[in-house]
């Protein structure tokens, strides 16, 4: 039990090896283990960042929706009413063409009754100047008497 | 001497395999036991770190990795709760002497004349397996870290410490006229202090392993040598005195370390005005 150059031997041994392990066994695992807590706390922030962003996301898809709802409920009644427009210009269009057919309609039958009452007013003129010839016929000319004739049945049958 | 003429009993096993450079000078002398087995243990650690250096994964760690990462990440903590600034230097050291104490520590487990009787086949006629016994050992690395500690001390605070070698503790508690008086005082107490320091931190580790290793060999000499209930009395003492003792190894390389750190974080504590 004493001091001696095992002493001096020692301080080197204990030097060097201090040394060593700085540089071959500390350093690297604390390096590494520094290295990895990074990655892990890198992970960690990252997954926060993600769920974050996905919370985000949703919100904006949330909204997106809604706006998208909105807007197909405005297309929709938009649609709506100019369906409602069309129909009722159909109805329209319909309706003044029908009145259209009903007033030509109308005007063809004025017509057909004009020409009528002209042919029977015609053919009664003949009958009463043929009856009055066979009743008169000697003493009656016709063209000579048919104005009268004529005159006398217009005002006969005008208001029949 | 009295104990060398009794060579058979404890203290015969109590010399050192040493080469002596010049008889009349007691300090020029080496212990090649200890050297030999210091170095070994050194260059075994420097081997492993190698290895392992080159099977460092990145990823998930497992066995020798895994174990070492954690005495690493275990060094750094006590560490970083015991210091006030970083220091590069301070965790790799405080590493490096609980690791090597440590494993030196625990050679004590080997039953107590193995490693002599492997000495002896090679003509070595004494041998002691483990450094710490060797006050040279825990002196070496106390005076290196009472070095770093001083050396920090002046390259951090130098006025400060100038002042307190002197003014402390006296200076405060006595009138103006005195304190010339009570300044070399102040300073023998103070360097008493601090020289405390080294000497305890050598003495603490020296004391307990060579304790134990006394021990060893008492129970190997008062029970070993009977008969055959004394030889079963005696392993099972030995055993629970080995696991006992590897307990002690390790906590001495824990106190070592540890009042290697408070020193060096005493050294870098800012100063207080």
């Amino acid at each position: 039990m004493s001091i001696d150059l095992t002493f001096i031997g020692q301080i080197v041994v204990f030097l060097t090896l201090v040394y060593l392990m700085k540089k071959h066994l500390f350093g690297p695992l604390s390096e590494l283990m520094q290295a990895r807590a990074q990655k892990i706390a890198d992970g960690l922030a990252a997954a926060d960042a993600g769920l974050e962003a996905k919370a985000a996301t949703e919100a904006e898809i949330a909204a997106q929706l809604e706006d998208a709802r909105g807007k197909a409920a405005e297309i929709v009644a938009s649609a709506e009413k100019r369906a409602n427009e069309i129909n009722e210009e159909a109805v329209n269009r319909a309706r003044s063409e029908a009145e259209g057919i009903v007033d030509a309609a109308r005007e063809e039958v004025q017509a057909e009754l004009g020409r009528a009452r002209q042919a029977l007013r015609d053919e009664v003129a003949d009958i009463a100047i043929l009856a009055a010839e066979r009743v008169v016929e000697a003493e009656l000319d016709a063209s000579r008497h048919s104005k009268l004739i004529d005159g006398i049945v217009s005002n006969g049958f005008g208001n029949a | 001497m009295a104990e060398q003429s009794h060579d058979g009993g404890i203290a015969g096993h109590l010399h050192y395999w040493t080469l002596k450079f010049d008889e009349s000078n007691p300090f020029m002398q080496i212990h090649l036991d200890t050297m030999l087995v210091t170095i070994v243990v050194a260059a075994g650690m420097f081997g492993f770190a190698l290895w392992l250096k080159g099977r460092l994964v990145e990823g998930t760690p497992s066995g020798a990795q895994n174990f070492m990462e954690s005495v690493v990440g275990f060094v750094e903590d006590t560490v970083r709760d015991n210091f006030p600034v970083h220091n590069p230097l301070v965790a790799p050291l405080a590493f490096t002497i609980f690791v090597f104490i440590a494993l030196v520590n625990t050679i004590d487990v080997l039953p107590a004349f193995l490693l002599g009787h492997v000495a002896h086949l090679f003509g070595i006629e004494h041998f002691r397996p483990v450094p710490t016994n060797d006050l040279n050992l825990p002196a070496a690395m106390a005076i290196s870290v009472f070095v770093l500690v001083l050396y920090y001390e002046f390259k951090l605070k130098p006025v400060h410490f100038c002042k307190e070698l002197l003014m402390e503790p006296f200076t405060n508690l006595v009138p103006v006229f005195l304190k010339p008086i009570v300044m070399p005082i102040n300073l023998i107490l103070k360097v008493i202090e601090e020289i405390a320091k080294p000497l305890s931190l050598s003495f603490r580790l020296f004391g307990n392993m060579f304790a134990g290793e006394v021990i060893f060999l008492l129970i190997a000499f008062l029970l070993l040598s009977g008969g055959p209930v004394s030889m079963a009395a005696g392993f099972v003492v030995g055993l629970g005195w080995s696991m006992f003792h590897l307990f002690i190894g390790l906590l001495q390389a824990f106190i070592f370390m540890i009042l290697t750190v408070v020193y060096l974080s005493i050294a870098h504590q800012p100063v207080e005005h």
